[in-house]
């Protein structure tokens, strides 16, 4: 007996109603009801009967329900097909709404990008120095000098120190010294080459660090003077191919070293890196037993177990037994006496693991890297992460209303809540994973521009399985911080009130959701007013008088090379007329240039009270005129006066220091130095005042003007030449020809003296490139977050838009509505972020003795600027949603 | 009917025998086959066949096909080379059960 069509739709309809949801069981349910209905026909029954009787036996509501999720549970108890079922589910909802899934998308692509390279940046720097073999057991000793009202910490020692370490002190296995001439002159037939990493090195070097010897035997090089050994890229710059071996390469034209070893070339992350390294026996300062100066520095390998503290006061007493009779000797005054009256030498340890991030003494090797960059980069990683996840979090939670009814559905077929959350969990971990992919291609993207930034050359570690291994870790774990709380959210919902046509909470109860687009904004506005701040210090450096003129003004380096031609050379250039001074001195007001501390007295009796420590200054005639300082007393060196070769001329700091009312005309003392850098208590060198030259900016404005005089004399390392404007190109021409034809074969480097300004505040620059990189992405997904919730406000008012513009509201006003919540929000935020703003500026800008301090407009210029792309996101939306026709938004009711 | 807390762990064991020894079989003509073979006595539940029937499925002891028969469709049940095995080692399963049950009960059923 065949059934009619319109009887299996009349049963399907009906089962339909009873309930019947479930698809998988759908179709074979029907069947076999068909099936029955057929059974009781064929004996007789009419249709409505026959069905009637099959249903009793099958079972009523409840049983079809009962089957349903019996069914569901059998099919989806086994793991696989559950963990396919959530992933089929997610996928579809990612792609339903995909306007909010490439939000979600594109923010967490970023915020994972930012996190990826600041995690290769940080362990990079975590990473220096890690290479040898006894890094924990290593330290550097370093040296805090306290005299004449000048604290200063140095990185070296004296030359005696480290063979007094290892016959003294029993715990320390092996030291050794190094000590830095600055750059040389390196050739191996005729042309010179100016090299930075050339060193002076004990043999011990090779106990103390691990620098495996590519050619030589550790146990002999490094022993005979005049022998050096040299780094793997150094042997193929100079020598190519041939074997370096027993060659012979000549330092600043005059010293012949012979090439007794090869080593490899020094790992990036190291705190130094030579590629020539001396024989220090060839050194005879290294011989010498003066305790009182400090040249090289020492490190040493502590034996394992001993305590470094205990070692550190070991090592100062025995700086004391041995200083003390020299300086009883200088002085006339023994240590205790010299500390009683507050002046101090005391020696520290650093743990060469520490030095990367954590030393910046005077005499480093190389500048190092720094704690604080660390502690900001990795700050501002976690930020922008967490703005990535809020905007996940607050759309998942917005559209809640748009889940809630397949929330209700889900729990009245049986679904536990424990299916939902894992569900909603799955959802966030794929999105994250998708946002890993895309993170990682735009981190290897942006990776060259990153590099710049933090001034590194990372790469990606791809061969490692830890980098792979993590980036799982990192999807699964921000999907699960980012899904945890929509996925509580959403599953708590009651199915009974939902069904019933209740609007879920997740439209209205906006709390949680305000206060985080407010702390979105708030970090986007913090990092907003650091940008501004840190350019406006940059700024008012860059405008600030600094007591000479940068403007116009070559240097050239290594002028020592022109020999006894120097002064023809200066001469000859200043013929031509675009030039308008010359000056020789090494000496000049921006930093790595020569520098020199010496304490002077005033004429007379010596005590700590007249003594003035400052900064001797070795300049020619022409020094005030080239570099456009100013005399406001007295006169300048004038080669009309022969006595002006014991004349002096000092700062206004130091006139006040001394407690001169009438500076010209004093006369001040000072030790004269021996050839080989030690003092004779007899001989001293008196000077007399000729005048005072008013303050200048000769170091960072992150100090303060420090005391200094000047003296004529012999300071050949650059020479300096002010030029007229508009005619720099021609100049260099100019100097670069009279350079070669006069120092031939020599290198010819030069820079300006704005340039070299300049640089003292690169690391100002770079924090604020850094702030204005990470502000920008900040804003871009705040931004991004705030346009796909002002979508969806507007989506849930849609029927109210259209209920208003039908009783006649303006366009205006209805734009007005929707972008007045938000613009509460970010007007919030503003006021969250001025006193952190304030805070953070005022930190950064201790480390500045000359500082402008923002005023108030830069603050209300970062908060206009994030409330106008605030109004600019919403008002999108807000035109969009007040724009469309309310025919359209109100036809359906 | 009356034996239901009985049949109930021996459900999938009864499908994976009907269908090794039938090449496929739809929901309905189980039950009347179960019910055939058990003299009406053994009644399967629709409550009871397809959660079962869902669960072999996904666990790999079954496939199913469906075809238009008349003005419906119909799915059929086939078993795989996994669920032979699984069958196998079912019924043996369910001898030694009996097998241990007559030993503590005390009885002597014959077993073919």
């Amino acid at each position: 007996m065949e059934l009619k069509k319109s009887q299996i739709e009349y049963m399907i309809a009906d089962l339909h109603r009873r309930g019947l949801v479930y698809q998988p069981l759908e179709e074979e349910l029907i069947d076999h009801v068909c099936s029955m209905v057929e059974v009781r026909m064929e004996d007789g029954m009419r249709f409505m009967e026959a069905y009637r009787s099959a249903l009793t036996l099958f079972g009523d509501e409840r049983e079809i329900q009962n089957l349903q999720q019996q069914s569901l549970y059998n099919t989806y108890s086994t793991r696989f097909a559950m963990i396919n079922n959530y992933l089929k589910i997610s996928i579809r909802n990612l792609k339903k709404h995909a306007f909010y899934s490439i939000i979600n998308v594109v923010g967490l692509s970023i915020g994972l990008a930012c996190v990826i390279l600041i995690t290769l940046y940080v362990l990079d720097e975590l990473n220096y120095d890690r290479h040898h073999d006894k890094a924990d057991r290593i330290y550097r000793i370093a040296n805090h000098i306290r005299f004449g009202g000048n604290d200063s910490w140095y990185a070296v020692c004296p030359a005696p120190l480290a063979d007094a370490l290892m016959s003294e002190i029993p715990e320390i296995e092996v030291a050794n010294r190094f000590r830095s001439w600055g750059d040389f002159l390196v050739k191996k037939d005729v042309e010179n080459f100016n090299e930075e990493g050339v060193i002076w090195a004990d043999p011990e070097v090779f106990n103390v660090f691990t620098i495996p010897l590519l050619k030589g035997n550790p146990e002999k090089v490094l022993k005979d003077p005049n022998t050096l050994i040299i780094s793997e890229s150094g042997a193929r710059k100079y020598f190519g191919d041939t074997d370096p071996m027993n060659q012979t390469l000549i330092l600043n034209n005059s010293m012949n070293y012979k090439v007794t070893g090869v080593f490899q070339d020094m790992p990036v992350n190291s705190h130094f890196h030579f590629d020539f390294m001396l024989a220090m026996e060839g050194l005879d300062e290294s011989k010498n037993q003066v305790w009182l100066s400090n040249n090289f520095q020492t490190y040493f390998v502590l034996n394992e177990n001993a305590d470094p503290g205990r070692v550190e006061s070991k090592i100062n007493e025995l700086f004391v037994n041995h200083a003390g009779p020299q300086i009883q000797q200088i002085m006339g005054k023994t240590y205790e006496e010299l500390e009683n009256e507050g002046a101090k030498a005391e020696l520290f340890l650093q743990p060469l693991l520490d030095i990367h991030l954590n030393s910046d003494l005077i005499v480093e090797f190389e500048p190092n890297g720094d704690i604080k960059y660390v502690y900001i980069f990795s700050a501002i990683a976690l930020f922008i992460l967490i703005l990535a996840m809020v905007n996940f979090m607050n759309l998942s939670t917005a559209r809640s209303a748009d889940r809630s009814k397949e929330v209700g559905i889900r729990k009245v077929l049986g679904s536990l809540r424990i299916y939902l959350i894992r569900q909603f969990l799955t959802e966030s971990i794929l999105i994250t994973t998708i946002s890993i992919i895309v993170a990682v291609l735009l981190a290897i993207l942006f990776l060259p521009y990153f590099n710049n930034l933090a001034q590194k050359s990372i790469s990606f570690p791809f061969s490692n399985p830890v980098f792979w291994i993590s980036l799982i870790l990192y999807a699964v774990l921000i999907g699960f911080l980012a899904g945890i709380y929509p996925a509580f959210f959403l599953s708590s919902f009651k199915p009974v009130s939902i069904l019933k046509g209740k609007r879920s909470r997740g439209a209205k109860s906006s709390l949680v959701r305000s206060i985080l687009v407010i702390f979105q904004f708030a970090i986007s506005i913090m990092l907003l007013i650091g940008t501004a701040a840190v350019y406006n210090q940059l700024n008012f450096i860059q405008n600030k008088k600094l007591g000479f003129n940068k403007e116009q003004v070559i240097i050239i380096d290594d002028a020592y090379v022109l020999d006894n031609q120097i002064n023809s050379f200066k001469e000859e250039i200043l013929s031509d007329p675009r030039m308008r001074s010359g000056t020789i001195s090494g000496y000049l007001p921006v930093s790595n240039s020569s520098r020199s501390n010496t304490t002077f007295w005033t004429k007379g009796e010596r005590t700590m009270e007249n003594s003035v420590n400052m900064q001797k200054w070795i300049v020619d005639h022409d020094y005030l005129e080239t570099m456009g300082m100013e005399m406001i007393e007295g006169r300048f060196f004038s080669s009309e006066f022969p006595s002006d070769s014991n004349a002096v001329v000092l700062n206004e700091r130091a006139a006040g220091l001394f407690g001169f009312e009438e500076p010209v005309g004093q006369e001040i003392q000072t030790f004269r130095f021996q050839p080989d850098n030690s003092i004779d208590e007899q001989e001293l060198e008196t000077y007399h005042v000729i005048g005072v030259v008013r303050n200048f900016h000769f170091e960072s404005l992150r100090e303060n003007i420090g005391s200094l005089c000047m003296n004529l004399g012999q300071s050949t390392s650059k020479i300096s030449f002010k030029f007229n404007a508009s005619s720099t190109a021609a100049v260099i021409d100019l100097i670069e020809k009279k350079w070669k034809d006069l120092a031939v074969g020599q290198p010819l480097q030069y820079s300006f003296l704005d340039q070299d300004f300049g640089k003292m505040y690169a690391a100002e620059k770079r924090i604020g490139l850094v702030f204005t990189s990470f502000a920008i992405l900040a804003v871009i997904i705040a931004g991004m977050g705030l346009f796909a919730l002002a979508a969806f406000m507007a989506e849930q008012r849609t029927k109210e838009i259209g209920v208003r513009k039908v009783m006649g509201a303006s366009m205006g006003s209805i734009v007005f509505l929707l972008s007045r919540d938000f613009s509460k929000l970010v007007i919030l935020a503003f006021f969250v972020s001025i006193p952190l703003a304030w805070y953070g500026i005022r930190v950064w800008l201790q480390g500045f003795a000359y500082k402008d301090v923002p005023g108030l407009y830069v603050y209300l210029a970062a908060g206009l600027a994030a409330l106008f792309i605030a109004l600019i996101t919403v008002s999108y939306q807000s035109i969009r949603a007040a724009s469309t026709n309310p025919a359209n938004s109100l036809r359906d009711e | 009917m009356r034996k239901t807390e009985l049949i109930k762990g021996t459900l999938q064991t009864i499908i994976l025998k009907l269908l090794s020894d039938n090449e496929r079989m739809y929901g309905y003509e189980i039950t009347q086959k179960v019910k055939e073979m058990s003299n009406g006595e053994l009644v399967l539940t629709e409550g009871a066949l397809y959660p079962t029937l869902h669960k072999l499925v996904a666990e790999g002891f079954l496939t199913t096909e469906t075809e238009k028969t008349g003005k419906r469709i119909r799915k059929y049940y086939k078993i795989t080379n996994l669920g032979y095995v699984f069958a196998g080692h079912k019924i043996g399963e369910f001898i030694d059960f009996i097998r241990m049950m007559s030993q503590i009960l005390q009885i002597k059923p014959h077993l073919s």
